[in-house]
């Protein structure tokens, strides 16, 4: 039987999910605000009972956040010179021959996500606090409203990926998100430093 | 249909108000109190219930040591209308068959970001947080009347028609340009100003906030093209080079 190893808590994959589905009713619910898609109607009855789900869904959204910080703000931020090669290497997405560096629980590339899912969700999140709370003052409104697109260009491209590489891109990674545990030999040739760091501390 | 257009000519009115009562009859606004601030100017700003109003000046100079200046206000039906860019709920607000900005409550869905696309500072927002303001009486308007401000008013000061034949009117009566005639697409309530619009209050160039310009004509596509551009290059990269399968692209 293969050795399984613990990668995620049950609390991170819970926290995932919250995250992943508040952010596709937002996203949804977003574009159809931002095209006037009344096709939505037949989902949502009005575009009345869409901004009610939309603010709501962004308070699952942004809590869902903070909890995430508890999980990957420490780790994403140790940068060490294994993950800039990794980064210079371009994760080896670009190339079978690649040799990579050995890497951390979080790749380098997972932590530069994890970053940029910080400050666009924040950014996100916040200016939709504004826009709901505080409609009346013109100036925060014009800032928030043009952020608040920015930040949604932005995870919109980002977040097609970011599902491309957790499932088709890396055949047995999606498991870690349902049942938390990989085998130790396929996380020995991508997580070598955790697998080290794991097995010296049992 | 031809586009109508009132035409504010401020040297004509004498501050009567009473389109502001006309407006409210025929709408049906109730009235409501309003404080003495010792201004002829009441009340003192457009509300869910006051969709047009004098606004007024007091411009004394040593040749005219009385001079009053009388200022109709309303939502001006511009031809680019910022409200409409930056409304996200379809038929919230619509343009009717004469060109004018109507709203309809039932749609509106209280966002209130028409507030901020606004460069009038006309939007107000009734107790039910739904969208408040001139509409150019479409009502009257289909019935081949006029709007009941400018059917009301006993000098002239507020004149509707088709916006042609305002415009040519004009003209004839001496005025090279009209307040309102080339800004935001032509705005549909124009001004017959005899000295700067700044002098009447009026901002010389309006236009819509920039960041609404560049969210509408830029952000707008760009976030389908990126949204397109991260699912192909997921696809292409699936077929082009492919998933790391076990044992390759390992660590070394």
């Amino acid at each position: 039987m293969t050795t399984m190893i613990k990668k995620t808590s049950a609390f991170e994959r819970a926290n995932h999910w919250i995250m992943a589905v508040s952010f596709l009713v937002l996203a949804v619910t977003g574009a159809g605000f931002l095209y006037r898609l009344e096709g939505l109607n037949s989902i949502f009855g009005s575009f009345q009972n869409m901004k009610t789900v939309h603010n709501y869904a962004g308070i699952v959204f942004s809590v869902s956040l903070v909890l995430s910080l508890f999980s990957y703000l420490g780790e994403a931020l140790r940068f060490d010179a294994d993950d800039f090669i990794w980064l210079l290497t371009l994760g080896g997405y670009l190339s079978k021959k690649a040799k990579l560096p050995p890497q951390g629980r979080l790749n380098a590339g997972q932590k530069s996500f994890y970053l940029f899912l910080i400050i666009a969700g924040t950014a996100i999140s916040a200016t939709g606090y504004i826009i709901w709370l505080v409609p009346t003052l013109r100036e925060w409104i014009l800032i928030s409203h043009l952020t608040h697109n920015i930040s949604f260009v932005l995870l919109l491209m980002a977040i097609p990926i970011h599902i491309y590489l957790g499932t088709l891109a890396n055949p047995g990674t999606f498991r870690i998100m349902v049942y938390g545990t990989v085998p130790v030999e396929w996380a020995r040739k991508k997580h070598a430093k955790w697998v080290r760091s794991m097995e010296a501390g049992q | 249909m031809q586009r109508k257009t009132l035409l504010i000519s401020p040297e004509l009115c004498i501050g009567c108000r009473g389109c502001q009562t006309a407006c409210k009859a025929w709408n049906r606004l109730p009235a409501t109190k309003t404080a003495n601030k010792g201004s002829f100017e009441n009340p003192p700003d457009l509300t869910p219930y006051v969709y047009n109003k004098i606004r007024y000046v007091e411009a004394p100079s040593e040749a005219n040591p009385v001079r009053w200046l009388f200022i109709s206000q309303r939502c001006m039906h511009c031809e680019d209308a910022g409200c409409m860019k930056i409304c996200p709920a379809p038929g919230a607000l619509f343009r009717t068959k004469e060109g004018a900005v109507a709203f309809n409550k039932d749609k509106c869905i209280g966002c209130k970001l028409c507030i901020a696309g606004c460069p009038f500072n006309i939007p107000r927002y009734d107790e039910k947080d739904k969208i408040s303001k001139c509409h150019l009486c479409p009502d009257r308007i289909a019935g081949g009347l006029e709007p009941a401000c400018a059917k009301t008013c006993p000098t002239g000061a507020i004149a509707f028609g088709d916006r042609s034949a305002i415009i040519a009117g004009a003209r004839n009566a001496g005025y090279r340009k009209l307040y309102g005639e080339a800004d935001l697409g032509g705005l549909g309530v124009l001004y017959a100003f005899k000295e700067s619009p700044e002098f009447y209050g009026m901002n010389e160039k309006p236009a819509i906030p920039e960041s609404i310009v560049f969210w509408h004509n830029v952000l707008k596509p760009l976030a389908l093209i990126g949204l397109g551009g991260a699912v192909a290059g997921s696809v292409l990269h699936y077929l082009a080079i492919g998933p790391k399968r076990d044992g390759e692209g390992g660590e070394k």
